[in-house]
């Protein structure tokens, strides 16, 4: 998620200080995300450029071995990301592989904490990931359990809602083996289920709707609709941007930590897909290859080959 | 990394320029008001907490219930290795203190029963400090997918350890009753002080838990102590009379009551006074008072020094 060559460890620390400050609007707010600055302690994490990329000698690496490179490095994954979400939005977030999207999400649910800067958020904060990852040793069923109740529900609520969550999963008959004999499709699927089962006031879905068929796509959105008819608020993050746009109300773009673009999904999308565009067809050229890159950049959905 | 090319195009594209805003301090806090909007990310309060902890108790005895259930899943004979590793391990401390150094027989009148209740209990508070320890890393994906008091965790962890440990009594209770009928050996007779076991076990589980709390935060934020803690571990093992009697080997030393009233080995003589009928192991209120005294002080500490971490779990 965050890859350490991705990121960059300069912190200009002036820039944040000239920040134009903006009035909150004020109706109907169920998130309030401030400055948000969000860091990892990586350990053992090597100096950029002192990896494979050049051969060293014997010598040269004991030289090198000198405190040069700390032991622990702060990664910033998120730098100073504002904004304010209303009641029965649906914002879709995109961004390239590393930009700290996954990480942003997860801060926004309090299960990461910020570095700097605040979140608040409306009422009871029952947020959802899709990614609960669940333990790998235990039956769907028990997972069912402790991922519910993990949820907030109680053990009654659970046993009147487990078989829904089971037919919602579609896994049938696997539900009593443990979670590691199942496909990743299925696992998605479980999860989502579970995460759903709750209704909660700010669902998130990181990437969830890549996994799992047509039928199970619509379903899901059903049920990001219902969340926001009960007021609540979505957020999706997807490399598919024929999904954002069909899903989603409002589009942030963040790039490298911070939100370069927010607005309509249709303008905001067209605007990334330039960009990924233009980075293709400029990293092919620079390759020394033919500058008919367009060819290749057709699609900008999943992991898309324009990393490095 | 991509090296540019002079003949090649231009400058790399880039995305528009960042958009630098930042609410102002004043209106955050007056659309909050208005809002009913709530901030996370910071520790809550004693109080909440506590009250979250406490609607949060059947997750915990779920987990709990479901980690012991996984434990030793991938053998053949599966739970029963809770069982079978704690014997064998008595078997060869028996073997070694018991009959070749001869060291456990030292002041005590029925070594094997001695022994099997020193390691069958001793092996109860190593393996919960460690599930302490290991509790957030361990479950940093369940840290970072689920909202929930984190107290949750460790005591989860303590309380699987607890339920293995239950059928490990019956097999240490058996064990030493049966050691009893061995020519070399001091009888143990099953009496009404069996029952104090009860008591002593929840004492000694109330204690780890404040351990477990404890270790469970330094190592989140000091992995490295994780490899200290198995040395910490055996030292205490030592320093507790685990396999000899620490009266003996110790009381001549001005510092020995230390080692007779440290915590692990107050528990360890509350369990054999118990089931025991060695003279230099009788039912003494002393000991019972410190058993609680520590039970209740560590577990107290324990929770602060967890508590106070609380919004920083997850964070690496």
């Amino acid at each position: 998620m965050t890859d350490v060559d991705e990121v960059d460890f300069e912190i200009d620390k002036d820039e944040l200080d000239d920040t134009p400050v903006l009035e909150v609007p004020s109706d109907q707010l169920s998130l309030l995300v401030n400055d948000l600055h969000v860091s990892y302690r990586v350990f053992g994490a090597k100096k950029v450029g002192h990896g494979a990329g050049r051969e060293w000698g014997v010598l040269d690496r004991l030289v090198r071995r000198g405190a040069r490179q700390p032991p622990v490095r702060e990664v910033k994954a998120v730098r100073g990301i504002t904004f304010a979400a209303k009641h029965g939005e649906a914002i879709g977030i995109i961004g390239m592989n590393g930009s700290g999207k996954s990480t942003l999400l997860r801060a926004i649910a309090g299960l990461i904490p910020p570095a700097a800067g605040t979140v608040h958020v409306a009422g009871n904060p029952s947020l959802l990931g899709v990614n609960a990852v669940l333990m790998k040793d235990l039956t769907g069923e028990r997972n069912i359990m402790i991922g519910a109740l993990a949820l907030g529900l109680t053990k009654k609520q659970v046993r009147e809602r487990y078989q829904e969550i089971v037919d919602f999963a579609e896994i049938g008959d696997f539900v009593n083996l443990p979670m590691k004999t199942y496909s990743s499709g299925m696992g998605a699927r479980l999860r989502f289920s579970i995460s759903a089962s709750a209704v909660p006031d700010i669902l998130m879905i990181d990437e969830a709707l890549a996994t799992g068929d047509a039928a199970f796509r619509a379903k899901s959105k059903a049920k990001m609709d219902e969340v926001r008819q009960s007021a609540g608020t979505v957020f999706l993050v997807s490399h598919s941007l024929a999904t954002i746009q069909s899903m989603c109300t409002r589009v942030l773009w963040v790039h490298e930590g911070r939100l370069v673009m927010d607005g309509d999904p249709k303008q905001v999308c067209v605007a990334y897909r330039d960009f990924v565009h233009a980075r293709t067809a400029y990293k092919l050229a620079a390759a020394g290859k033919s500058p008919g890159g367009k060819k290749g950049a057709g699609k900008v959905t999943g992991k898309s080959a324009t990393k490095r | 990394m991509v090296s540019v090319d002079q003949r090649g195009p231009g400058a790399p594209p880039t995305p528009p320029e960042p958009l630098t805003r930042v609410f102002s301090d004043e209106s955050v806090s007056e659309a909050v008001a208005q809002n009913d909007l709530e901030q996370i990310g910071v520790r809550p309060r004693l109080g909440t907490y506590f009250k979250e902890l406490w609607a949060s108790r059947s997750f915990i005895q779920v987990l709990a219930v479901s980690r012991a259930e996984s434990e030793n899943q991938n053998t053949y004979l599966g739970q029963i290795w809770s069982l079978i590793s704690p014997i064998i391990n008595a078997s060869v401390y028996v073997l070694i203190f018991g009959f070749l150094l001869k060291i456990g027989r030292e002041g005590i009148e029925n070594t094997i029963a001695f022994i099997v209740v020193g390691v069958f209990m001793f092996r109860f508070f190593e393996r919960s400090v460690m599930a302490g320890a290991h509790s957030l890393n361990k479950n940093m994906n369940l840290v970072r997918s689920v909202q929930f008091p984190r107290a949750v965790l460790p005591i989860a962890g303590v309380l699987a350890e607890l339920t293995m440990l239950g059928p490990a009594l019956l097999v240490m209770c058996v064990i030493s009753y049966l050691s009893g009928f061995l020519p070399v050996a001091g009888k143990v007779t099953i009496d009404a002080y069996w029952l104090l076991l009860i008591p002593a076990v929840l004492l000694m589980w109330m204690f780890s838990t404040g351990c477990a709390f404890m270790v469970a935060r330094w190592v989140a934020m000091t992995p490295d102590l994780d490899n200290l803690l198995p040395h910490f571990l055996r030292i205490m093992m030592y320093a507790s009379g685990v396999i000899f009697s620490v009266d003996r080997y110790l009381g001549q030393f001005s510092w020995g009551w230390l080692m007779e009233y440290q915590p692990v080995a107050v528990y360890l003589y509350l369990v054999r006074s118990s089931i025991l009928d060695e003279p230099a192991y009788q039912p003494d209120a002393l000991m019972w008072l410190m058993g609680v005294i520590w039970a209740v002080l560590f577990g107290v500490i324990g929770f602060l020094i967890f508590w106070g971490g609380e919004e920083r779990y997850g964070r690496d």
